[in-house]
């Protein structure tokens, strides 16, 4: 059993009733949402305020369910990747994979080995701009749209850009690419691409330093930061909550390493974690997952090996590719965590059932109970270090 | 010509060349900030988008004024001009050379500081007449902010008010040009009470890194959550004016003002002035927001004990050496 | 507070501040008055502050049109948080039928003279997901729309093109040209609403009404109690044990272990399971899928002997090097509840609830069984095999 986080703190209830509480209570009930600059998307917190401390918070998402699972029961399986882009579309690239994999182990379909590269390379960039932007817009939170935080959002954005460019190179679009397809990939690395994507490596390394002087090693950062929002490993657990949220609670957890997939069997991953829980010690393991992705890329370039880039099954009409009856569940680690797809086939062309395991879903499920007891500008702090992806959640 | 005409014809002239300062105080920081995030801000609007503030104020001008239904009318109403005339006021004891002054007042600091106390009212009548909950989350939190920083204010304005002997402002500017600047010397008791000055000031103007009444990333836009058109352009300026005349207020107490070689006293004041306000921007575009108990603990833990540390200094320096 | 109908369909452009009236009456300025309103429309034109209505996709890259490569402040642009100081409201991302009565409502907060721009397919016209049952078919079925940037997303130099195209659009209304939209009509006919367009003359005033008296109402979702499920049997608690999933299922009377599927153990032993699965190292929640079966199909394939049933399955995982996941269902007849696990896994909360609002599975003893995804007024259960793909949902679709 891994070890947890030193301590199990005391659970607070997310169930509290607020009469029962104290029936004379003045509290403020604030509708945080579900249109705020600070929401990430579109999402709302009740939060009952008594003066700027929270007592009880509410969460309510919902506000974009789109109904793809629906969606996906009435569509042929190679139409579907290019219409799970757009649940995280901050690393949509990761949506077709856990997709198409699952489609992929229902048909026993070998992948070739540089498909499988070329998977985990495009996943490790999408974690270089999924961690990018994130370190912007929480600072964005943190600072404010006119202020500090703008700063460090933009220079954020400036080298997401150098990947999405690349990204574009590949597939002609800047995101929701519909690079993957069942058996393999779309498109091959074109000429040359290695020499650009070193080159944009590098330029984020060289100017890494810099945003964090100015969130992570900063004094103010630290403050806002520090002991804000601790999350115990033991409830993360239980939460289901994934990725560098759960890491940052001091659970060694990476799928990457423990279920690995992709060509992650070949290249190894070191995996961060930190032990505080708090939304300092989710900055600090995404950071420190950044620079990792920027070995991994390094590493999964100068091995990439030659060969097909799709299995070329099903060969005929791949509309009509039918799955056999059954279920299968693949989850793979995403810049959010465990992003899961559970295909039920009834041996048609179309899914007879498709759920999506969100991570941001369950780790927003954790707001009840990080919230109470904090400050409303430690709500914000929360929400955004859990680096919620509305898309996602709501489907 | 009576005094009343000869008053309001130089005050005018003060607020017409103030009002321009901030137009272009307006364009400077957005230019500035933009250049400090690798980008070029306003460029398409007149020659280097310099008329970006033109336009946005013609703009609020024909914008629908609204009054939510739930409000104060009264109050609502009441708060802009008062917020944009309580630090205009302020301006008037600030010597921008050795003869432009509005009102040589014999209580100059006395007047300035009671003055900029009066800055917090707009504000919290704006939070509780809005009838919204981030407006008045954000009064509340404006109020409190600003009672506390108004002590280590005054004690930091105190130190030179000690040491050259009078609470005349021009006075005090006088005395710096025929010794010294009071940042240079007593420097151990200027320039802590200087950084204490600029720590203050920016928090009573709300500036980052204590800009939480309007936390725009928390309180949607704070207290004016609830304003259009020219009412809130009204409290944008106020804003900016504020910074304006309280970056004057430093440079006429620590850095002597008007006073300088080569060159007239008052450009002079306004290299001073504009140098302090770049700076407050500067460190707006840098720095990340406290949050409001912290600012709290700041102001009490830390800044109000050195302020009566200083004002202690700087009678003993008074009695002991000079 | 319910508006006429023909407050909705005034784009705001024919708006005139009193100010600017009297300007315009003033005797002595009727010379200038050309040149009064040129420069009038030339701040507007030049200031036009954003409302961002950023929803999803079009939200990350409106966001890279503020940032340094594109940097839309150079032509004046900047971004408010508030309805009130703005000018533009830019739609950038699907809008679900919960979320249009609070654009409705935000557009009615904006000060005249406003204008939006819709950004991406989604706010144009639902994009594919124009015909599911939450999603609104473009945001011109329910307020004015000035500016169409297509794209899935649009790149942000197509939104610095769609705001200068909206300056342009500004500039020749305010010299009293009408500007006509350039529209396909054979595109229009593809992406036919179920809702007619406000622009339409199929629109009749009492869908506009409807629309506006729901975008006012405080949402069914605001206050709403919980849903009354009967509870279920209290928990047993056994003494937890050790052992192998495999094992474990061979002690609760299940040895065959299905290929096509996770083993369906009996429904009484769910909770036992899970909370024994916890024991053995199984302690992070994957999943919670929920299946609707119709008559004559089951996860074997067709088969005409079995009824209607769901069958609820829940995965868990183990932590660290070799992570394995254990999966199981149970069946269920429709109307059957269930037991929760949230007093075993707290993220079962969630995830039941999310079963329950989309498809009417009971969780007895459930702490908090609200609907998680829909309107909390939402009456129908929509990921059931027999609910149709396209149903309209009042006054939005």
């Amino acid at each position: 059993m891994t070890p947890l986080a030193a301590t199990v703190r005391p659970r607070v209830n997310p169930y509290l009733s607020i009469d029962a509480l104290d029936p004379e209570a003045e509290l403020m009930l604030l509708h945080f949402g579900p249109q705020h600059p600070s929401t990430h998307g579109v999402f709302r917190m009740d939060l009952f305020l008594d003066g700027e401390r929270i007592v009880k918070a509410v969460p309510h998402c919902g506000y974009l369910h789109r109904a793809v699972e629906k969606l996906c029961e009435k569509l042929a399986y190679v139409q579907l990747p290019p219409i799970v882009d757009k649940n995280d579309y901050v690393a949509p690239m990761t949506n077709e994979q856990a997709l198409v994999m699952a489609f992929e182990a229902m048909l026993k379909l070998e992948v070739p080995r540089r498909a499988r590269w070329m998977r985990a390379l495009f996943a490790e960039l999408q974690r270089v701009a999924s961690h990018l932007l994130w370190l912007g817009t929480f600072s964005l939170d943190l600072g404010g749209a006119l202020g500090g935080g703008s700063t460090v959002f933009i220079y954020c954005f400036r080298e997401r850009e150098l990947v999405l460019d690349l990204f574009e190179a590949v597939t002609g679009a800047r995101f929701h690419y519909n690079t993957h397809s069942i058996g393999g990939n779309r498109h091959d690395l074109p000429a040359g691409w290695g020499a650009k994507v070193k080159a944009a490596l590098d330029t984020i390394e060289a100017r890494l330093p810099e945003y964090l002087a100015m969130t992570l090693h900063n004094h103010l950062f630290e403050q806002r930061t520090r002991g804000v929002g601790v999350l115990d490993g033991e409830l993360a657990l239980e939460l289901g909550v994934t990725g560098p949220n759960l890491r940052a609670s001091g659970v060694d957890h990476d799928l990457r390493r423990d279920a690995p997939f992709h060509a992650y069997d070949e290249v190894k991953v070191n995996v961060a974690t930190a032990r505080g829980g708090d939304c300092y010690a989710r900055t600090e393991v995404r950071v420190a997952e950044l620079v990792e992705s920027l070995r991994l890329c390094r590493a999964l370039l100068d091995g990439m090996p030659e060969g097909p880039i799709n299995s070329g099954k099903p060969t005929k009409l791949p509309v009509q590719t039918k799955l056999p009856a059954g279920q299968q569940y693949v989850g793979i680690e995403t810049p959010r965590g465990e992003l899961g797809t559970w295909v039920i086939a009834d041996g048609s062309q179309h899914p007879y059932r498709l759920k999506l395991r969100p991570p941001s879903l369950h780790a927003l499920s954790a707001l009840p109970y990080l919230l109470p007891g904090q400050t409303v500008s430690d709500a914000i702090a929360i929400l955004g270090s859990l680096d919620p992806i509305m898309g996602e959640v709501d489907r | 010509m009576t005094d009343f005409t000869h008053g309001a014809l130089y005050g005018g002239g003060i607020i017409t060349v103030i009002m321009t300062l901030v137009a272009l105080a307006l364009w400077g920081e957005r230019k500035m900030a933009a250049r400090m995030q690798s980008r070029l801000g306003p460029t398409l609007v007149g020659p280097f988008g310099l008329l970006q503030p033109v336009a946005d104020v013609l703009k609020l001008l024909q914008k629908e004024d609204i009054v939510p239904d739930e409000a104060d009318r009264v109050l609502f109403n009441l708060a802009p001009p008062l917020g944009a005339i309580g630090a205009l006021a302020v301006a008037a004891v600030v010597p921008f050379s050795a003869s432009i002054i509005g009102a040589d007042l014999d209580a100059g600091v006395l007047y300035l500081l009671a003055i900029g106390a009066l800055g917090v009212l707009p504000v919290f009548i704006a939070g509780w007449g809005s009838n919204n909950k981030f407006a008045l989350l954000g009064a509340m939190r404006a109020i409190a902010q600003s009672v506390s920083y108004e002590v280590p204010l005054v004690l930091a304005a105190l130190v030179p008010v000690i040491l050259t002997g009078t609470m005349k402002v021009s006075a005090i500017v006088e005395y710096q040009a025929q010794h010294h600047w009071l940042i240079a010397w007593p420097f151990f008791l200027g320039v802590p009470a200087f950084v204490l000055f600029m720590l203050a000031m920016l928090a009573e103007s709300n500036r980052i890194p204590f800009d939480i009444p309007e936390a725009e990333s928390e309180l949607v836009a704070g207290i004016t959550t609830e304003y259009t058109g020219m009412k809130f352009a009204l409290f944008y300026m106020a804003e900016y004016l504020h910074t304006l005349i309280a970056s004057a207020v430093a440079a006429a107490l620590f850095l002597g003002g008007w006073d300088g070689p080569f060159a007239p006293g008052l450009h002079w004041m306004a290299a001073k002035t504009l140098g302090l306000f770049a700076f407050v921007y500067w460190v707006r575009w840098t720095l990340l927001r406290f949050r409001s108990d912290q600012l709290m603990a700041l102001c009490w833990r830390w800044l109000v004990p050195t302020g009566v540390a200083l004002v202690l200094g700087a009678a003993l320096w008074v009695v002991f050496v000079g | 507070m319910a508006m006429s109908p023909q407050r909705t369909v005034d784009t705001g452009a024919n708006f005139r501040h009193p100010l600017y009236q009297v300007l315009l009456e003033t005797p002595g300025l009727t010379v200038g008055t050309a040149a009064l309103d040129d420069l009038l429309t030339w701040g507007l034109t030049n200031a036009m502050w954003i409302f961002p209505m950023a929803t999803s996709c079009c939200g990350i890259e409106f966001m890279a049109t503020a940032a340094s490569r594109v940097d839309i402040d150079r032509m004046g642009v900047i971004v408010r948080a508030t309805p009130r100081q703005a000018d533009v409201m830019v739609v950038a991302g699907t809008i679900t039928t919960k979320m249009a009565p609070r654009v409705l409502k935000l557009w009615e907060q904006m000060p005249e003279p406003k204008w939006c721009v819709a950004m991406g397919s989604c706010a144009i016209s639902g994009d594919f997901y124009r015909n599911l049952y939450s999603v609104v078919p473009g945001v011109d079925t329910f307020m004015p729309v000035d500016v169409y940037v297509p794209g899935c997303p649009p790149n942000p130099e197509a939104l610095m093109h769609g705001m200068l195209r909206l300056q342009e659009k500004i500039q020749r209304q305010r010299r009293g040209e009408v500007v006509v939209p350039e529209v396909n009509p054979g595109l229009m006919k593809v992406t036919q609403p179920s809702v007619p367009r406000l622009t339409e003359p199929t629109r009749s005033p009492e869908q506009t009404l409807a629309q506006e008296r729901a975008s006012d109402n405080p949402t069914a979702d605001e206050e709403s109690a919980p849903l009354e499920v009967a509870a279920g049997p209290a928990p047993q608690v056994a003494p937890l044990v050790g052992g192998d999933f495999a094992a474990l299922l061979a002690e609760l009377g299940v040895t065959e272990l299905p290929a096509d599927g996770p083993p369906v153990i009996p429904l009484a032993q769910h909770l036992e399971l899970a909370r024994r699965l916890k024991a053995l190292g199984y302690r992070q929640l994957v999943t919670m899928v929920a299946t609707h079966w119709l008559a004559g199909k089951g996860r074997k394939g067709a088969d005409p002997a079995e009824p209607e049933h769901f069958e609820l399955t829940t995965a868990v995982r183990t932590i660290g090097p070799g992570s394995k996941v254990a999966a199981w269902s149970v069946r269920l007849a429709p109307d059957e509840p269930v037991l929760t696990l949230s007093g075993v896994f707290a993220g079962a909360d969630w995830q039941e609830r999310e079963q329950f609002d989309l498809l009417g599975v009971r969780f007895a003893g459930h702490p908090d069984l609200r609907r998680l995804m829909q309107t909390e007024n939402a009456t129908t259960f929509p990921l059931r095999r027999d609910f149709p793909a396209d149903a309209p949902a009042p006054p939005w679709r």
